[in-house]
């Protein structure tokens, strides 16, 4: 089992009332599962993953992470946590300007200390596997929105994660480009037993996961 | 990793490239500005540091308790001297100094020379360094003289001129000399300059006042044995005192003086050598007042503190930007202590590349500098290894507060606000705001500084001083011929001609005229049982008429009344101090007993300083006593023809003598300068320091105005005309300037009326003064932020709420 939340509430409050951005949230991810949350605007989806990615705290219940408590933990630890077994995809990729493609790729490296030689080896690797070694040294701005996407994904991948947490990762981009980012997610899970968890509108790119998770209001519901 | 902070460092600082020079640019600026103003202070501060007896040599003054308080002088008698060393124990070395004038004449060749007329020990005690010919006691041999390789130059055109005989013009005779040992130049930051030196023994007056204890004329140091301190000689001076100015203590007593703390009437005290650049005696004591060095060390870090807030401001806002990236990082794995140095790395790079032209541009504006503020500060004389090392820990400190600070404020948001791109503002905008009042503030207090300084000096330029000053010029008689002679010539050779209106002397100058000097006589007597002290001036007939000196009562001298060599004129404050109901025709008695009559009382004129209120003074005539300058008065048409015809006039009469004229504005100017330096110093910083602010003001509004389009939009598409926008985009910033101004207006009033407190003459200060201070910087603000406001309210909505 990877990580299992138990009863899970988040709320802010506004003008004297609590509103519940998660109510009672209870799940459990095994290894190697391709899993979609879906729901309309609103419903806790993007909350539901910055949680489960420790970007985000949350109020009551537990979390349990490869069998840490995550509750209990203190930022920093929950910090390491996440930098070590987390990938983050964005919907607006959340490239770095001022990065080529390569430098962009070897920057999460570079926070984990490995040696020079090591980074470069692991980023041709990476460069090689998605096919994008004639772009290492151009910038985000000079790529398609697609292969900037390829980039991002790319980058959360390289310091070889258990968890990838996709959020709208085909928000901005047109069909094609989604469906080959949807089949790099597919064939990543299946190949290579990365535990993926996506949020999205579309059902389409949801039916390339294994289990749908439906959100409304932040509660969990059967449909 | 270094090396890829670097790296996205510079690719950020090139692609915002606008702030970046702005930054660039103000820091630059700051740190050139910095680097002269403090090279100036280090180098006042450096003043006489450069003697190696610095800690044993003093300078010697007397406090004498008066009925009007205690009075400090540094002038002594003949054998005072020889005196003190010979009675109180402690004396290691003394030496007896006397600055004066003369003529150094080689192979026909006549030059005017600054001398100094010193005893032997002068050279053991001071570290003029010697370039050849004897350097342990170059003035023991009779006749023997020490030439400065400046002078040599001068007179001889050549360095390598020891043994080589000059005449030096003493008492009105040549007499020859024999140059015992030739000294490399006298250091920029010596107190005391010379260009030779003779031993005291040649002086004019040394043998007829070899005992004479109530005539001072001279200066004299002394160095102590070591471990004996000042304080200690001090007291063990009394007896010497008591003694040898008994005569003076008991008029003292008798006229109901009181003593000082120690039961003395008559106290020696000392000077410490490295204080003597900043001294000035105040109710009889020696004030040692460095102010001015700080002050200029002062406006140079209040510079830096502009610019650093400019950086802080400027990166803080620009990085707001850099939000999501920031998050981006986070999530990527970077901690804190990542993302701090990511920031900070860009820091450095400006400070470092900014230190370096900075230093550059310093380097490059050091000659004007040293010019407009008239100091010999360079590189050389200012920068030790200690500077070097307080400068580098001051720039590693400025890099760390003022780069350090955004990297941290940055690195402290939390990865998901990050992310967002949100920043909770509220208490960053605070920073910001009193950043720009402090700035604001600073630039405020500079300019009000300014007003105040030009309005004191214009107020002392413009005052009524009581004589004419626009149409007298003066020149020192600085021939061979005596001097009533050369005033006898002068004044025939001029006669006929319309536009001179008239010749006389005196043995002052009024002001301070180009050979630079200035001088005091004071005279001490018993009037009806009570010690008066006037100063003296010696003149030649019609004195009072050419300065326009006003007679209140009597006549002034006239020719043919022979009794008038025993005749004085005295002013208004001379007939107060005498208590007298009538003065004129009144007798008074002086020093050896000489009967003197008052003829005429003048009304007061400012003969003085203006920081000082005006003194007695006495007018005698009486040609035993030299005069030393000539005062002619032209008529206002052809100011500058009849300046030349004056000149002409002095070259026939004195050949060899350089002609030295000014007009007495000038002179009375020329006793303005410490004023004008301050002024320099202090407008300077107030530009830029305004220079600086507006900087960091134009690239605050652009942001603002940046992170406010589409509220601009809105309110426009909403209705709102461009010049309700623009005053809602202005309204914060001069709410800002508003603050500063109500902040620092009661510390610049506190500060300008201690300084004006210094003048006994001195203008009022008003509120409109501050007022146009702050004026001026609101106005100014305005100016900077209309670019960007005026813009961004002439925008198209349509596209502003777009951007979004």
């Amino acid at each position: 089992m990877l990580l299992q939340l138990n009863n899970i509430f988040k709320w802010v409050n506004s003008g004297g009332q609590r509103i519940f951005l998660l109510k009672d949230i209870n799940l459990q991810v095994e290894e190697g599962e391709f899993i979609s949350i879906m729901g309309p605007s609103g419903s806790g989806k993007s909350t539901l993953l910055n949680v489960i990615g420790m970007l985000d705290t949350f109020d009551e219940g537990t979390y349990d992470f490869l069998h840490e408590s995550v509750h209990s933990l203190k930022e920093k630890h929950r910090a390491n946590l996440y930098k070590e077994y987390i990938g983050f995809v964005f919907q607006s990729y959340h490239l770095l300007d001022d990065l080529t493609v390569k430098e962009n790729l070897e920057m999460p490296l570079l926070y984990k200390k490995f040696k020079g030689s090591e980074r470069k080896a692991i980023v041709a690797d990476m460069l090689d596997r998605f096919n994008i070694v004639g772009k290492k040294d151009l910038f985000p701005t000079q790529l398609s929105g697609g292969q900037q996407q390829l980039v991002g994904v790319a980058r959360a991948l390289i310091a070889n994660p258990k968890l990838i947490l996709a959020d709208e990762p085909t928000g901005n981009l047109n069909s094609q480009q989604s469906e080959e980012i949807m089949e790099l997610f597919k064939k990543l899970n299946e190949e290579d037993g990365v535990t993926i968890i996506q949020v999205t509108h579309s059902e389409q790119n949801a039916a390339y996961g294994s289990r749908i998770i439906n959100l409304l209001d932040g509660r969990k519901v059967e449909i | 990793m270094f090396k890829n902070y670097f790296k996205i460092a510079w690719r950020s600082l090139s692609k915002n490239k606008s702030f970046t020079i702005l930054n660039i640019v103000g820091l630059t600026v700051a740190f050139a500005a910095a680097i002269l103003l403090g090279m100036a202070a280090i180098f006042e501060l450096s003043y006489d540091r450069f003697h190696k007896n610095l800690d044993t040599t003093h300078l010697v003054y007397t406090t004498i308790q008066t009925t009007k308080g205690a009075k400090a002088s540094t002038s002594h008698p003949v054998p005072f001297a020889p005196a003190l060393k010979a009675e109180v124990p402690g004396v290691d070395k003394i030496t007896r100094f006397l600055e004066d004038g003369s003529l150094i004449s080689y192979n026909e060749k006549v030059i005017d020379i600054d001398v100094v007329w010193v005893d032997s020990d002068f050279f053991s005690l001071f570290s003029f360094p010697v370039l050849s010919g004897n350097n342990v006691q170059p003035l023991n041999e009779d006749r023997s003289l020490v030439i400065t390789k400046e002078a040599a130059t001068r007179v001889f055109g050549k360095t390598d001129v020891s043994g080589e005989t000059v005449l030096l013009l003493v008492g009105g005779e040549e007499v020859p000399f024999k140059i015992s040992s030739v000294l490399d130049d006298i250091p920029a930051n010596s107190s005391i300059e010379f260009e030779v030196a003779v031993n005291y023994m040649h002086h004019p007056t040394y043998t007829d006042n070899i005992d004479t204890w109530n005539s001072n004329n001279h200066q004299i140091f002394v160095q102590l044995q070591e471990d004996l301190s000042a304080n200690e000689f001090e007291n063990r001076t009394h007896d010497f005192s008591n003694s040898h100015y008994k005569e003076s203590i008991d008029d003292a007593k008798r006229d109901g003086a009181l003593p000082d703390a120690s039961d003395q009437y008559h106290q020696i005290s000392l000077v410490p050598l490295k204080d003597i650049a900043f001294v000035n005696y105040t109710n009889g004591k020696a004030q040692i007042d460095r102010s001015l060095p700080y002050v200029i060390l002062g406006i140079a870090l209040l510079l830096i503190c502009i610019a650093c807030i400019n950086f802080i401001n400027m990166s803080v806002a620009k990085n707001t930007r850099r939000l999501s990236e920031i998050g981006m990082r986070k999530t990527l794995g970077a901690g804190r202590k990542h993302v701090f140095f990511q920031f900070w790395s860009e820091s450095v790079l400006i400070f470092l590349s900014t230190i370096v032209t900075g230093t550059l541009l310093s380097f490059l504006l050091l000659d004007k500098f040293k010019e407009l503020f008239r100091t010999a500060a360079s590189f050389e004389n200012t920068f030790s290894p200690a500077i070097y090392i307080i400068a580098l820990v001051g720039f590693l400190a400025i890099t760390l507060i003022a780069g350090g600070y955004p990297a941290v404020l940055l690195s402290k948001i939390g990865t998901l606000q990050a992310l967002k791109g949100k920043l909770k503002t509220k208490g960053g905008n605070q920073l910001r705001n009193v950043l720009m009042v402090v700035q604001f503030a600073i630039a405020i207090l500079f300019i009000s500084g300014t007003f105040v300084l030009w309005g004191q000096l214009e107020f002392m330029r413009t005052k009524d001083l009581g004589f004419n000053k626009e149409h007298v010029i003066s020149f020192p008689i600085n021939g061979k011929k005596n001097s009533y002679t050369a005033v006898e010539l002068l004044r025939s050779e001029l006669a006929g001609n319309p536009d001179i209106l008239g010749v006389t002397a005196s043995d002052n100058n009024l002001g301070v005229g180009k050979d630079g000097n200035a001088s005091t006589s004071r005279l001490g007597f018993d009037h009806k049982n009570r010690s008066v002290s006037t100063n003296m001036l010696v003149v030649d007939y019609d004195y009072p008429e050419i300065l326009d000196l006003e007679m209140v009562e009597g006549r002034s001298f006239k020719r043919g009344y022979a009794a008038d060599s025993l005749s004085i004129v005295i002013n208004e404050a001379m007939a107060l101090e005498l208590e007298e109901e009538n003065p004129v025709n009144k007798h008074i008695i002086m020093g050896d007993s000489t009967k003197y009559t008052i003829i005429g009382i003048l009304k007061n004129y400012h003969f003085s300083k203006l920081n000082k209120a005006i003194e007695p003074i006495s007018l005698f005539m009486n040609d035993d006593w030299d005069l030393y300058y000539a005062y002619v008065k032209i008529s206002p048409t052809n100011l500058s023809q009849s300046f030349d015809k004056v000149k002409e006039a002095w070259t026939k009469v004195e050949p060899e003598a350089t002609f030295m004229g000014s007009f007495l504005d000038e002179n009375i100017d020329r006793t303005f300068r410490r004023e004008k330096a301050m002024i320099t110093i202090i407008t300077s910083g107030a530009i830029i320091a305004i220079l600086l602010s507006c900087i960091g003001l134009l690239a605050i509004s652009l942001l603002v105005v940046n992170q406010r389009t589409k509220e601009i939009g809105i309110r426009k598409v909403v209705g709102a005309g461009i010049r309700s926008l623009t005053f809602l985009l202005a309204k914060d910033f001069v709410k800002l300037v508003l603050i500063a101004f109500v902040v620092i207006v009661p510390i610049a009033w506190y500060a300008a009326s201690t300084w004006l407190e210094t003048y006994t003459y001195r203008m009022n200060l008003s509120v409109w003064l501050f007022a146009a201070a702050g004026l001026l910087a609101i106005f100014i603000a305005l100016i900077t932020i209309s670019t960007g406001t005026i813009k961004a309210a002439l925008q198209d909505p349509v596209k502003s709420l777009r951007t979004e």
